[in-house]
C-alpha cells in the first residue's frame, strides 16, 4: 500500500515572537521543523508500511530549506520525499495549497492513501488536507483517532467527534486527517537520518508538477488576509454575589445552573 | 544548643526593617517554608519568616539575629534535595524572593549581574538573541533560584563540558554572618588577590553567609546541538561506553546522562510520552554542540557508531528544539516521576571517578537485592554522578524503612568510599546527609571547616545544624 503524506515546515511555536507593528510573525533565526501535528500523520503512514508493505513518500510545499522537513521525515522511516517549490507559490490560501499539492499528488501516479496532520501549528486552518480529498475526488475522513482495518479496497477508520466516537467504513483511495491519539510519533534514528543526508529529494515546479500558474500564489488565491489582530486575553470572571442568608440560596442555584449549562458538572 | 525564641518583640523589630507586608507569622503560610524537596522527616517550622528586597535589609536582620541570638536560614526556590533551605533550629527564614531583578547584562565583558531570587532558567530568557548565554543547566532550571545553585553549588546536565556553579561565578555581593556586607571577585576573569572567599562561599550551603548579589560569566551560545537518546540491553553495556565515548571519539560532549529502564517507564507513564524503552534496558542522552552543523553532525555519527560498535540497540537523533526538549523532559522529570511511584523514598546523589561508574552501578544493583528493594538509578554518567533512589517496598511498614534505608544507605556510602568517590556531588550535605560525612571526610578535614565556620560565625546563627553540628561557642 502507498501512502502519500502532505507536510508543512511551521516556525517553532516555542519561539515566536510576533511583531508589535505589523502583527506579523517574525521568522528571522526561529527554527523551522515539521509542523508538530504532521509528525502523528508520518507515524500513522509508517506503522501501516510496516503492517501492509508499500512505499511512504512525503510532500512539502514551500521555500527550498523545505527539504529539511521532508529529510526529518525520512529519518523517521519514510521512503522519499518531494519538494514543491517556486516563487510562483508565495501567497498561496489554503485553496490554491490544495489545488497545488492535490496535482502534484496527482503526478507521482499509483497511491492509495493520504494522511494528514489535522491542521498546522502555524496557520491553523485544517482545511488543507480536506481540500485535497475534494480536488481529487477521493474519500475523506477527518480527526481520525484509529486506524482499525484494511482489507479489499475497503478500510475502517474511527474518528474523534464531539462527545464520543464514530466508525466509518470507507473506499480506498482515501485522504484521512489523524488526531494526536492515533500514534506517538517516534524519533529519528541516526540510520534513518544518514541515509536522509546522502538522498537527494527532487524539487518540482509549477511546470514539471504540471500546476496551472493562475491557479496559484497569491493571485490565485481567493482568501486574502486583511488585518491580523492579537485577541485580547480576557478571562471573563462570574461572581454570584450573596448579600444574606436569603440570597445565599439563590446565588448556589444560580452557580449550580450555570456549572450545569456549562456541562462542568 | 540553645537559641532564643522569636518574640513579637523581635517580629514587631523585623517589620520594621523589611516591612510589615514582608513578615510571615501565620503558621499555614509558613509551613511552604519549613521543608524543601528532601523526604517530611526533615522539616522544621521556623518562627517567622522574611521576604527582604535589599542587601542592607539584610544586614540588619542578621544583627539582630546575632544581638538575640536566634538562627537564620536563607531560603531559595525550595527545590533543594538535602534539606538546605530547611529552619533546623527554627528561627527566622530568609526567603529571596523579591530580590528578583537581573540586574545588568554586560555584553562587552560577557557577564550578567543577577540577584539571588531570580530564577535560573530566566537568565537565558533575558540573554535570547544575544548570542551568549549562562552555561548552568539544573533539572529544576524551571523552579530553582540562582542564589541556592550557587549555595549548594549546583550541577546539572551539562557539566561534561560546561563544567558547575562554580565555575561561573566570577563575584559575589554578601552578607556576612555578623551582617557585613562584602563584595567578593568582581568583573574579572582571572583573580588571587588573597584567599578565594567566593569560591568557599559557593557551595556552603548558606551556613557562611547570605549571597545577595552573584555575578555570573556567560559563554557564547553554540549555534547547533544534537541529542542522541542511545538505548541498550542492559545497564552494563550502556554504563561501560561512558568513559569511552570521550576517550575513543576524543570528543567532549556537552552532556552524558544515563537512565535506566524503570526510570524511564515511569517517567514516560507520567508525561504520558513513549519513549521505546520496552526492549532497553538503560539508555544515555549524549548531547554535543558547536557552531558548524556538519561538525556537530560529524561529531553525532562518530559517537553513534561506537555506540553501535558496543551492542547499542538502536541510536535515535534529536536535532531540533522541539526532539531534544521532548527527551530533556524525560530526563529532568524522573526524580518527580519516581515520587509518584514511591512517595517514601530517598533520592541520593554519589558521585565516583569516571572510570568507576560500571563497577558502581553493578554494586547498586546488588544492594537493591539484598535488603529487597528497588534503587532506579539515572543521571549524570559522564561526571561519575547518578542518582540512585532509592524506593521504600509498599509491604513494609515505616519502621521497616526506616532501618532498611539507614542500611542501605550506609553500604551505599560505604561503596562510594571504596572507589574514591563521594556522598553528593551536587546536592549537598545539608541537614540530610551530615550523620554520614565522616564516611568519607577525614576527621582533620571536618575540623578545618568547622574553624572556618567559627572563625565567621561566632555565636552559630548561620543556618546550623546544615554539613555538621558544632556547640554554640558563646
Amino acid at each position: 500500500m502507498n501512502i502519500i503524506i502532505p507536510v508543512k515546515q511551521v516556525p517553532e511555536t516555542s519561539n515566536v515572537k510576533m511583531d508589535e507593528k505589523t502583527g506579523t510573525m517574525i521568522r528571522d533565526g526561529v527554527e523551522s521543523i515539521i509542523n508538530p501535528l504532521d509528525l502523528y500523520a508520518i507515524e500513522t503512514g509508517i506503522q501501516l508500511k510496516e503492517k501492509f508493505g508499500g512505499l511512504v513518500t512525503v510532500i512539502s510545499m514551500g521555500p527550498p530549506a523545505a527539504e529539511r522537513a521532508v529529510k526529518e521525515a525520512m529519518a523517521m522511516g519514510c521512503d522519499g520525499g518531494i519538494v514543491l517549490t517556486g516563487k510562483e507559490f508565495a501567497g498561496s490560501d489554503t485553496w490554491a495549497t490544495s489545488y497545488a499539492l492535490s496535482e502534484a499528488i496527482r503526478k507521482i501516479g499509483t497511491w492509495d492513501l493520504i494522511l494528514c496532520g489535522e491542521r498546522a501549528t502555524d496557520g491553523d486552518t485544517g482545511q488543507v488536507g480536506p481540500g485535497i480529498a475534494s480536488f481529487l475526488d477521493i474519500s475523506l475522513a477527518t480527526y481520525v483517532s484509529s486506524v482499525e482495518d484494511i482489507d479489499n479496497g475497503l478500510m475502517v477508520v474511527e474518528r474523534l467527534v464531539e462527545g464520543g466516537y464514530e466508525k466509518l467504513q470507507m473506499e480506498l483511495p482515501a485522504l484521512l486527517t489523524v488526531v494526536k491519539e492515533i500514534s506517538y510519533p517516534r524519533l529519528p534514528t541516526l540510520r534513518g537520518k544518514q541515509k536522509a543526508r546522502v538522498t537527494e529529494v527532487p524539487r518540482w515546479s509549477v511546470d514539471s508538477a504540471g500546476i496551472d500558474k493562475n491557479r496559484i500564489g497569491l493571485n490565485g488565491s481567493p482568501t486574502r488576509v486583511v488585518k491580523i489582530e492579537t485577541p485580547k486575553v480576557a478571562r471573563g470572571g462570574k461572581i454570584f454575589a450573596a448579600k444574606d442568608e436569603e440570597s445565599l440560596g439563590r446565588a448556589v442555584d444560580e452557580l449550580v445552573d450555570f456549572l450545569v449549562m456549562k456541562e462542568l458538572i | 544548643m540553645k537559641y532564643n525564641q522569636v518574640t513579637p518583640a523581635i517580629v514587631s523589630q523585623l517589620s520594621d526593617i523589611v516591612g510589615k507586608k514582608y513578615i510571615i507569622t501565620d503558621e499555614e503560610k509558613m509551613s511552604t517554608y519549613s521543608h524543601d524537596e528532601t523526604p517530611p522527616q526533615y522539616a522544621h517550622m521556623p518562627e517567622a519568616v522574611v521576604i527582604p528586597r535589599k542587601a542592607e535589609e539584610i544586614a540588619e536582620i542578621v544583627k539582630l539575629a546575632n544581638r538575640e541570638l536566634i538562627p537564620i536560614t536563607p531560603r531559595g526556590g525550595g527545590t533543594g534535595l538535602s534539606g538546605g533551605s530547611i529552619p533546623s533550629f527554627g528561627g527566622i527564614v530568609i526567603s529571596f524572593e523579591r530580590m528578583n531583578s537581573i540586574l545588568e547584562i554586560d555584553y562587552n565583558n560577557m557577564l550578567i549581574v543577577v540577584e539571588p531570587g531570580v530564577i535560573t532558567s530566566e537568565i537565558n530568557v533575558s540573554l535570547e538573541g544575544s548570542g551568549l548565554f549562562y552555561a548552568g543547566y539544573p533539572m529544576s532550571l524551571l523552579s530553582c533560584f540562582i542564589g541556592g545553585n550557587v549555595a549548594e553549588d549546583a550541577g546539572g546536565g551539562k557539566a561534561i563540558k560546561y563544567g558547575v556553579t562554580s565555575r561561573y561565578v566570577i563575584g559575589l555581593e554578601i552578607v556576612t554572618p555578623t551582617g557585613e556586607i562584602v563584595q567578593l571577585g568582581g568583573k574579572l576573569v582571572k583573580d588571587v588577590t588573597g584567599y578565594n572567599l567566593k569560591q568557599l562561599i559557593v557551595g556552603s550551603e548558606g551556613t557562611l553567609g547570605i549571597v545577595t548579589k552573584i555575578i555570573l560569566k556567560l559563554s557564547p551560545m553554540p549555534r547547533y546541538m544534537v541529542d542522541l537518546l542511545v538505548l541498550f540491553k542492559d545497564t552494563r553495556s550502556a554504563i561501560r561506553l561512558v568513559p569511552k565515548i570521550m576517550m575513543e571519539c576524543g570528543i567532549t560532549p556537552t552532556s552524558i546522562e544515563y537512565m535506566d529502564q524503570l526510570s524511564v517507564k515511569t517517567t514516560c507513564d507520567y508525561l504520558n510520552e513513549s519513549l521505546p524503552y520496552h526492549n532497553a534496558g538503560a539508555m544515555l542522552l549524549i548531547e554535543v554542540d558547536g557552531n558548524k552543523e556538519e561538525h556537530v553532525d560529524a561529531d553525532a555519527d562518530l559517537i553513534g557508531e561506537l555506540c553501535f560498535q558496543n551492542e547499542a540497540i538502536e541510536v535515535y537523533v534529536a536535532d531540533n528544539n522541539t526532539t531534544r526538549e521532548r527527551i530533556w523532559s524525560v530526563r529532568r522529570n524522573i526524580d518527580e516521576a519516581l515520587r509518584i511511584l514511591s512517595p517514601v523514598q530517598t533520592d541520593e546523589d554519589t558521585v565516583v571517578p569516571i572510570a568507576a561508574i560500571t563497577e558502581f552501578v553493578e554494586e547498586i544493583e546488588k544492594i537493591a537485592e539484598k535488603y529487597n528493594i528497588l534503587i532506579p538509578s539515572f543521571g549524570h554518567a559522564g561526571d561519575g554522578n547518578l542518582h540512585p533512589t532509592l524506593l521504600k517496598n509498599p509491604d513494609s511498614t515505616m519502621e521497616e524503612w526506616f532501618e532498611t534505608e539507614e542500611k542501605a544507605l550506609r553500604d551505599i556510602y560505604g561503596l562510594c568510599k571504596k572507589l574514591g568517590g563521594k556522598i553528593t556531588g551536587e546536592h549537598g550535605i545539608g541537614c540530610k546527609r551530615k550523620k554520614y560525612l565522616n564516611i568519607v571526610t577525614s576527621e582533620a578535614e571536618v575540623e578545618m571547616m568547622k574553624k572556618i565556620k567559627q572563625a565567621l560565625d561566632p555565636n552559630n546563627i548561620m543556618n546550623p545544624g546544615k554539613i555538621f553540628d558544632i556547640t554554640c561557642s558563646s
